[in-house]
């Protein structure tokens, strides 16, 4: 049974992946995997360690590039070659380790590489104050209330971490969030926050994929369920079609599609 | 849905302890400031003949070639890696700022082939860092002994000295009587002048500047940096740099005051300078740390030595107090950011 166009609206998805294969060497990690996400959805990204999940988002991302299959962003055929392509098409990745600085300041990670400059005589220095405001401001607006946007990222729980990473991408446009196992090590109260900011993007209009191998933790949230299973697409329902432990034997393979 | 909240008392202003503690813990100069003033103040009173300008002078004096070198050790420190060659690259700058004054070439020439050798030597290890992914620890280990031998070449092994007192030394070292005729016995040098000019530029570059924020975030996450688009390898490659000119710059300062050099000059100069980056706050993983702190540092050493030396302690004792302060320094400090 093909599900993939039950979710989908009449609009054209904001990114779709088609026919995707990767091999390493003699090594076959995807066979022809259709993806694709809406703009305003949520897709769960499922699938057990080792099933390929995050070999298909690298190719997403231009960590790697596929052996063979199409990319297409907003309708258009893209070559995402490298991370900086996917940066410019307005694909942020919010990585579990790799999300920010812990010694330094909320509004210095905010605004890391893209600092807003104050001219200075000749010399240009960076806006210390607008970068505060705009920390606190742009936080606010999707809902993260900080104390001081001078405090130490260290000095947060893992909870407001990945909450900041992800107002920080859709504060700089992001259209496509991809979120990799951002609730793993979180409890359940800063789960549920996370999982309300990833709402408050969707909300947004941005498309959103949660990558996780634990279903509880997104099974309310999540529009749709993409299961990868040995390389192959196992599943892709939409919410409601599936309970969670029919999800769960999908990735464990004790159901089959 | 609600709006969730970070902090839960988020509209409640902090208090004056609140704010302080924090300062403490986000400012790493804060701490080495307070030990300094507390052992400057117990040596004032107690040690014999410490309670005058001359040995005030004095203390600040001996700090200033390792403070020029400390400000970049500092840098490079934060940025997570480590120049065991600066002591070679001094010497570079020395001979070669000694070489071309005294054979009557322009100053300006002087100075600037004193600061541009230098800091192509510092590239070498940046680029030598970035490209073989080898850590700098070692690569610098290796070009200590590959820059010492270049100076020895350079120099053909001699030593170079003069009696002729150019303008350009007393600019570099000179007395600065402004100050000296306020002062009874004090013997305030135009050195100061320079270390402070550089402190600010440095503090302002590391705080202020995109290359700075980045600085901080190489040394402290690579990987959240690079994600981020910060040019991970540019940022140390740069560094690097940076602690060759300043490099050479404290090989022009030490000249200028000795008015000699010799193919050993600044051996041991790298690891007083991770002492005294290390003592004013600098962590040693990198991500951490302040050109004040810098400042503070190389002045608690120095303190601590006159203080020793006044004391009649022998000399050889006098590396136990610095090994004590460094292990103390690093306790305190990591104590202090615990702290919020």
């Amino acid at each position: 049974m093909d599900t993939s166009n039950l979710t989908s609206t009449s609009s054209m998805p904001l990114v779709k992946m088609e026919n995707i294969a990767k091999n390493f060497g003699v090594v076959t990690v995807l066979t022809g995997v259709d993806f694709h996400v809406n703009p305003g959805e949520i897709v769960a990204l499922l699938g057990d360690n080792g099933a390929g999940k995050s070999t298909l988002i690298k190719i997403l991302t231009g960590v790697y590039t596929p052996t063979s299959g199409q990319i297409y962003f907003e309708g258009r055929p893209v070559q995402v070659n490298t991370p900086h392509d996917a940066h410019d098409l307005g694909i942020e990745t919010v990585y579990q380790d790799l999300a920010l600085v812990d010694l330094m300041s909320i509004s210095r990670n905010f605004f890391l590489g893209r600092e807003p400059m104050r001219r200075v005589g000749p010399i240009n220095l960076l806006d210390r104050n607008k970068m505060d405001l705009q920390t606190r401001n742009s936080l606010h607006e999707i809902g993260i209330e900080i104390r001081s946007a001078r405090e130490k990222v260290g000095k947060l729980s893992g909870g407001e971490r990945q909450s900041i990473a992800i107002g920080r991408a859709v504060h700089f446009g992001a259209k496509l969030l991809i979120l990799d196992e951002p609730t793993s090590a979180l409890s359940v109260g800063e789960t549920r926050k996370v999982l309300d900011y990833t709402r408050n993007a969707k909300a947004r209009g941005l498309g959103v994929i949660f990558i996780t191998h634990n279903v509880s933790h997104i099974f309310e949230v999540a529009d749709r369920y993409v299961v990868i299973r040995h390389g192959k697409k196992a599943a892709d329902y939409a919410q409601g079609q599936l309970t969670q432990n029919d999800i769960a034997d999908l990735i464990t393979g004790a159901r089959e599609a | 849905m609600a709006v969730a909240s970070i902090a839960k008392n988020s509209q409640k202003q902090e208090g004056v302890g609140q704010s302080l503690r924090r300062a403490l813990s986000d400012e790493p100069a804060v701490g080495p400031l307070i030990t300094l003033l507390v052992i400057l103040g117990v040596s004032w009173l107690f040690i014999p003949n410490f309670a005058s300008m001359r040995t005030v002078t004095g203390i600040i004096n001996a700090a200033t070639v390792t403070g020029v070198v400390t400000i970049g050790i500092t840098m490079l420190m934060i940025a997570g890696e480590f120049d065991l060659s600066v002591g070679a690259m001094l010497a570079a700058g020395s001979y070669l700022f000694a070489f071309n004054t005294i054979n009557g070439a322009s100053p300006v020439f002087a100075v600037v082939l004193a600061l541009v050798i230098p800091g192509l030597l510092g590239t070498i290890n940046g680029l030598m860092r970035v490209w073989t992914g080898i850590p700098s620890f070692v690569v610098t280990l290796g070009t200590r002994y590959i820059f010492r031998a270049a100076v020895w070449i350079l120099a053909g092994g001699a030593l170079i000295q003069t009696q002729a007192e150019l303008p350009i030394y007393s600019i570099f070292n000179g007395r600065l009587d402004i100050l000296n005729n306020l002062f009874a016995r004090a013997n305030f040098r135009t050195s100061l002048l320079w270390l402070l000019a550089l402190v600010v530029l440095f503090e302002i570059v590391l705080m202020e500047t995109r290359f700075g924020n980045g600085v901080f975030a190489t040394g402290g996450n690579a990987g959240a940096a690079n994600a981020q688009g910060v040019n991970i390898k540019l940022i140390r490659v740069l560094a690097f740099t940076l602690v060759g000119v300043l490099a050479g710059f404290g090989g022009m300062l030490d000249f200028s005051l000795f008015n000699s050099v010799r193919v050993a000059t600044g051996d041991g100069i790298e690891l007083s300078a991770i002492a005294a980056a290390v003592i004013g706050g600098a962590r040693l993983q990198g991500g951490s740390g302040s050109i004040w702190g810098a400042l503070v540092g190389v002045l608690l050493v120095s303190t601590l030595r006159t203080g020793a030396v006044l004391l009649g302690l022998p000399a050889d004792n006098f590396e136990a107090v610095v090994g004590v302060c460094i292990i103390g320094a690093v306790v305190l400090n990591k104590w202090l950011r615990q702290q919020r």
